[in-house]
């Protein structure tokens, strides 16, 4: 690996090149658009946790005027089910209503106000039917409620496919891990813990709420823009629900998306898309579907409610000698992105320590509440929540030091998890290393007055990357030296397009302000797995070098004639081509193309220049009995967490005093940029889900969908700039663009137990749920001096 | 419908509305200035902040009719020209936009607050930037920079 001195862009803090046209207002967004003749839909949703429907009157509706189209869950509007794993869902519901909020019709007209009008006019008579939404209940194999009686025959994907339980009609998917043998393990064990930890459900609040614009071409064709993460995810399922052949939908992600934290599931696309479609004869008119901020909060996908029951055995010189987990995602009416968070949250307690003797069972199951999906950390924040909780009972029994007994269990390098894959590139050690030193910890915090205690705690935490995965990166070499990529990674606020745009500078030598980076467009950008996983430097960055290879190859080999050198000797730098070794035998780039009559430029043959790569990681699918596996992720980021806090025995309130983090990024291609996903991660998704957020229910209803109830952290509730303190690290991957894995995920993974720990150290209370709120504070230490 | 009479960023602006229509409505909807977000249509987020005489508003609080003759400050009108407000700037150079959605109120916001007072605390920063919401930064790189920013004031001024 070369010292960062050497590179141009690589490693370089640089200015977001997207900040300007956000800074200035110009930025379009979703949100922003407005086609010419462009219609508003509105979406009647069911107030029924579970219900039939019995019939829909929608003559009301469409006969008030500026009414354009009103539509039913049909075979003719919704003819296909879609859903990221499992086809579970419909556009529109058919026949039943499985949650508060499922869709049952929709109205495009021309006005919001006209087509919410129109909404209130439809007429919905429902037969009400049971309800499940205890996650405990819905799992049993006598549930009272079975949401999709037709599970097995629902299709499902063939890349990674879901494990049904056959005695568990409720379960989506099953994932399992049997590593070395458990029964042995606990009987070597001096000491045996079993608790059971939960995590309240809570939601990612994108300051952009879900946003979908359909259209038709002249030629019939669905164009659909939205908010989505994943483009060719949302184009899958928008072909699936509509049964339209792939070449028939085009996708197009606009260059700025207000935000995503896992929790874009493309609802409102699909149904603009649907509301387009249904206009009867020619032209059909642009629709735009935006949720209403207590929509999206009421109604979106959520971070389920986890329920993690976790046994560790060890000896009593603090080796973990097993460790039995069971992870229930308690999930919604539609797996969606859940199916494969239920599987994959399994990762981070496999690969934190290295413990022989290993079993995880983790489940998702449906109930009657709202999608609950993708969250910043993919169910590794909630299994680990548990797991690094648990290490700080088990530390405290041992009478050991909680980092001490971390740094002597966590994985490194060489060591094997419990998929038994031989892990590489495990900067745990270093991250534990790394945060002691942040926060201080061998210096005891002082409380300063006695109603105010403090505390520290320490908490470790990985995310891993997925595999199977696939990027693909275009590169165009412009005539005047311009190079553009082509990539259908979408620029949610993390900064990709910034650091692709170093990575391409740094290959062929040029400013950044050289490159361009197109937004996802399936017409134009080619295929990728989706802004997911922690998973776009590492991969795209792959193919983008890939993809910059080729296209040099080419402008190589039409300079080399020019030059009158071999392809093999040339070299580029400030948009010319030169001799490595003699930089006057040069030629511009634009001189390699032929300026044309009437205008343009040419090539001899060939077209253009434009690389092309594709960067595919098939991993070794796990064994569906053990979960064994050689190679289970693309990567693994590591991640310690400490905090100090301060606890109000008198109010309950807990105050940060101090938070710090420490990450293994692989390699910080953009240190400011890495800092940014640290300081999100850690101060609003961290905090915000340890002491505050929590969407509260009753009987499948929310009762908190305004910003005035459902609290995420404000200014006020983050500690001041000198309280926040960060590290950067940087265990090179193997196969890592310069090294580099990922960071965004990995930032929060372990920012709820370590504040945990801190107010057990505070308080001597160990709480078992987050969030923890002033009340249950109060509740807990009134419930500590009724029993002393 | 009624006519509306205000100066938007310096220029007269004269428009026919409806009497409902909130001012964020009429700067985002009406003049397609797409920098007044909505982010929740009811004061909570911040989103929309407009200067108004100078004072931070949320505009999706406040009917168009209300600011009737009066000066109203967008994003689109905080740059001179080519030149950026020092606020813009700092919030460019210190990574304190992410997705952006919030930055237009965001700005504007720490705007009110530098225009007031030019040499704010940490603390001053923080209360003045508490009823804008941001997902991405954690505020960080945001307080940072409205520091930053207030630095350039300064040096600017001496």
């Amino acid at each position: 690996m070369k010292a960062d001195k050497e590179y141009n862009y690589i490693g370089k803090s640089i200015a977001n090149v997207n900040a300007l046209p956000k800074a200035t207002g110009s930025a379009e967004y979703t949100s922003d658009m407005k086609l010419p003749g462009m219609l508003y839909g509105k979406v009647k949703r069911s107030p029924y946790p579970h219900a039939r429907i019995i019939s829909i009157d929608t003559s009301k509706a469409e006969r008030l005027p500026g009414v354009k189209v009103v539509i039913v869950g049909d075979e003719k509007t919704c003819p296909g089910r879609f859903g990221a794993g499992i086809a579970d869902e419909y556009v529109l519901a058919r026949d039943k209503v499985l949650y508060v909020g499922d869709p049952v019709a929709a109205v495009a007209a021309e006005s919001e106000e006209i087509a919410q009008q129109a909404v209130d006019l439809i007429e919905v008579e429902y037969e009400e039917l049971p309800a499940v939404f205890d996650g405990e209940e819905a799992f049993k194999k006598n549930p009272p409620v079975i949401l999709h009686e037709d599970l097995k025959n629902y299709k499902t994907l063939r890349s990674v496919p879901p494990r049904l339980d056959e005695k568990r009609p409720n379960v989506f998917n099953y994932f399992r891990i049997r590593h070395g043998n458990v029964e042995d393990g606990f009987r070597e064990a001096d000491l045996v813990f079993e608790n059971r930890f939960e995590t309240a459900m809570i939601h990612h609040v994108q300051m952009e709420p879900h946003c979908g614009v359909a259209m038709v071409d002249d030629t019939g064709r669905l164009i659909v823009w939205g908010t989505s993460s994943k483009p060719y995810g949302m184009h899958r399922d928008i072909c699936e629900a509509h049964g339209l052949p792939p070449s028939a939908v085009r996708v197009i992600i606009p260059k700025h998306v207000g935000g995503s934290f896992g929790g874009r599931e493309p609802k409102a696309e699909q149904i603009a898309a649907a509301l387009v479609l249904a206009q009867k004869g020619n032209p059909k008119r642009p629709v735009k579907v935006w949720w209403t901020r207590e929509e999206h909060l009421s109604t979106t996908t959520t971070r389920a409610h986890y329920i993690v029951d976790i046994k560790t055995g060890v000896k009593k010189d603090g080796t973990i000698v097993a460790n039995e987990m069971r992870l229930i995602l308690v999930g919604g009416a539609y797996a969606g992105t859940g199916y494969l968070t239920a599987r994959n949250a399994a990762f981070g307690p496999a690969a934190n320590y290295k413990i022989p003797n290993f079993n995880l069972d983790a489940y998702g199951v449906y109930t009657n509440q709202r999608m609950a999906g993708a969250y910043r950390g993919f169910g590794n924040a909630e299994a680990l929540w548990g797991m690094e909780s648990q290490m700080d009972i088990v530390a405290e029994a041992l009478n050991m030091d909680p980092w001490e007994f971390r740094l002597k269990n966590c994985t490194d390098e060489g060591d094997l998890n419990a998929f038994g894959e031989r892990m590489h590139s495990v900067g745990a050690k270093e991250c534990l290393r790394a945060v002691a030193e942040l926060i201080e910890w061998g210096k005891k915090p002082e409380s300063k007055k006695p109603h105010l205690k403090r505390g520290k705690g320490i908490a470790l935490g990985n995310k891993y990357s997925i595999i199977p995965t696939a990027s693909a990166a275009i590169i165009k070499v412009h005539p005047d030296g311009l190079v553009e990529l082509r990539t259908s990674t979408v620029e949610i606020g993390q900064g990709s397009s910034t650091i692709f745009a170093q990575m391409i500078a740094e290959e062929f030598k040029i400013p950044v302000e050289k490159v361009r980076v197109l937004n996802p467009d399936t017409d134009i950008t080619p295929f990728d797995l989706g802004t997911a996983s922690s998973r776009s430097t590492f991969n795209m960055g792959n193919a983008i070098i890939m993809a910059c290879q080729d296209a040099k190859r080419q402008l190589f080999e039409l300079a080399a004639k020019k030059l009158e050198a071999s392809p093999d000797d040339l070299d580029t730098a400030d948009s010319r081509v030169f001799v490595k070794g003699s930089p006057d035998r040069s030629i511009h780039i634009r001189d390699l193309f032929i300026p044309m009559v009437i205008g343009g430029y040419t090539l001899e043959e060939g077209a253009e220049i434009l690389g092309k790569a594709t960067y595919y990681l098939p991993g070794v699918m796990p064994d569906p009995e053990t979960g064994q596996s050689e190679r289970p992720a693309s990567f693994y980021m590591f991640v310690a967490q400490a905090a100090e806090v301060e606890v109000d025995i008198e109010t309950g309130k807990i105050r940060i005093v101090k938070i710090a983090t420490a990450n293994d990024c692989g390699k910080a291609i953009n240190p400011m940029l890495v800092e940014g996903q640290q300081e999100g991660g850690v101060l609003s998704n961290g905090i915000g889900s340890a002491l505050l957020e929590q969407v509260i229910t009753d009987n499948g209803v929310m009762l908190n969908p305004q910003f005035a109830d459902y609290k995420i952290p404000t200014t006020l509730d983050c500690p001041n700039l000198s309280d926040y303190r960060s590290a950067i690290l940087e265990t090179a991957h193997r196969e890592g663009p310069w090294g580099a894995k990922g960071v965004g995920e990995g930032t929060m993974v372990c920012t709820a137990p370590a504040i945990a720990n801190a107010i057990y150290d505070a308080i001597g209370i160990r709480f078992h749920e987050i969030p923890i709120t002033p009340e249950k504070v109060l509740m807990a230490l009134k419930k500590k001096r009724n029993a002393q | 419908m009624e006519t509306l009479t205000l100066t938007i960023n310096g220029e007269k602006v004269e428009s026919l509305i409806e009497p409902n229509m909130t001012l964020q409505e009429f700067l985002h909807d009406t003049l397609g200035m797409t920098g007044t977000k909505k982010g929740c249509g009811s004061g909570l987020c911040g989103c929309c902040t407009v200067l108004v005489d100078g004072m931070a508003v949320k505009s999706c609080l406040i009917l168009a009719m209300q600011v009737r003759g009066r000066n109203i400050r967008t994003i689109e009108g905080l740059a001179q020209g080519e030149k950026l407000d020092p606020v813009q700037e700092a919030f460019i150079e210190n990574a304190a936009i992410q997705c952006g959605f919030c930055s237009p109120g965001m700005i504007m916001a720490s705007k009110a607050l530098l225009e007031e007072s030019p040499n704010p605390s940490e603390e001053d920063v923080r209360m003045a930037l508490s009823g804008n919401l941001c997902r991405c930064t954690g505020y960080h790189k945001i307080v940072k920079a409205v520091l930053s920013a207030s630095e350039k004031y300064r040096q600017a001024q001496a």
